[in-house]
């Protein structure tokens, strides 16, 4: 099968287009559109595609937090230095700051290995009825997410777990 | 009653992309309603995680499905034999069908599931999905150059399969 043989073929298949989902799924889906969406693109983050091998429904703020807590002494320290730096007026004392104020970030743990992980604790069903008598089944999931951070040089290691329950509404099969 | 701006862009994204979500989700699960509840909450789950205010790129909804595919799929295994035997054997068309091209549709999909699933994946991702080799990459969690060896493996091995039937 040679190269022009390879498109005509995938010409051909193209020309199938996907079945429409039944009007129901429509329904739902058109139903199922997030009140996230209705949030200003400007107070969001954005979106890096992640494989299975770094689980990527994680909630980022414990990491972001725990980063923060990192970086923000190393700046306030840093501050510190331009600003005694500036104002001492000798060279011998600027460089006993210098010394000084460097000493901080040094000692400062530096969490090189990050592990995030996510387990599935607990999965179940719950059904509820629509003022209209419509059934409903809850699909719910608990998940553990965990962040690890380690920095084996101060033998620190901080470890973070947050459970999450994830509920999603989906129709109820009537046989 | 009218139709928000912002509801309006939902439903034409969605009537764009879902038929391509839920081709892929009845690939990856045992019966119908399970894909179908597979397309649903993936959508959901990925507005969720994507903040730009839009629908999020389809990429990220086909990794959802994949992603919970496998969940389901490791739950449905605690499920009751019977219960799974019961499950409807997917009798539905994956393709829009036409009176005169039933038949030749039904030959390509009776094709499509006998493919292997490594193969079945990247084909459907890449033609029907519209993803870009490093997108079915991300989406299937391989290597591009694994994603594009599959593919092309797997368009000579469809080829053969349907030889009959298409060009």
């Amino acid at each position: 099968m040679n190269d022009c043989d390879h498109e005509l073929f995938e010409a051909e298949l193209r020309k199938l287009t996907p079945a429409r989902p039944p009007a129901a799924l429509m329904a739902r889906l058109v139903e199922a559109r997030p009140a996230a969406l209705d949030r200003a693109p400007e107070t969001r983050e954005s979106y890096q595609p992640a494989t299975l091998s770094q689980p990527s429904t994680l909630n980022p703020q414990p990491l972001r937090w725990l980063l923060m807590r990192w970086l923000a002494p190393v700046a306030v320290a840093a501050g510190l230095a331009g600003l005694l730096l500036g104002w001492w007026p000798h060279a011998a004392h600027e460089q006993r700051h210098v010394k000084a104020v460097t000493l901080p970030p040094k000692l400062a743990p530096k969490p090189d290995e990050i592990e995030i992980d996510r387990q599935l604790v607990g999965l179940f069903d719950a059904v509820a009825q629509l003022p209209s008598g419509e059934p409903v089944r809850f699909r719910c999931r608990e998940w553990t997410d965990e962040v690890v951070l380690r920095d084996p040089a101060h033998g620190l290691v901080i470890e973070r777990r947050t459970p999450r329950l994830e509920v999603v509404p989906v129709s109820l099969e009537i046989f | 009653m009218d139709e928000s701006p912002q509801h309006a862009d939902w439903r034409r994204w969605l009537e764009d992309q879902a038929p391509k979500f839920l081709l892929f989700a009845r690939q990856q699960a045992r019966c119908e309603a399970d894909a179908q509840d597979l397309v649903q909450e993936a959508v959901v789950e990925a507005c969720r995680r994507y903040h730009d205010g839009e629908p999020p790129p389809p990429a990220l909804v086909f990794a959802t499905i994949r992603r919970r595919a496998i969940d389901l799929a490791r739950s449905d295994d605690r499920r009751a034999g019977r219960e799974l035997a019961a499950a409807d054997p997917m009798p539905v068309s994956w393709f829009d069908t036409s009176v005169e091209d039933r038949e030749r549709n039904q030959l390509l999909q009776d094709a499509m599931s006998r493919l292997p699933e490594m193969y079945r994946q990247v084909l459907t991702l890449k033609v029907w999905g519209g993803l870009t080799f490093a997108e079915v990459a991300d989406t299937l969690g391989i290597p591009a150059n694994t994603a594009a060896s599959r593919y092309r493996y797997g368009l000579i091995e469809l080829r053969k399969m349907t030889k009959e039937v298409l060009a």
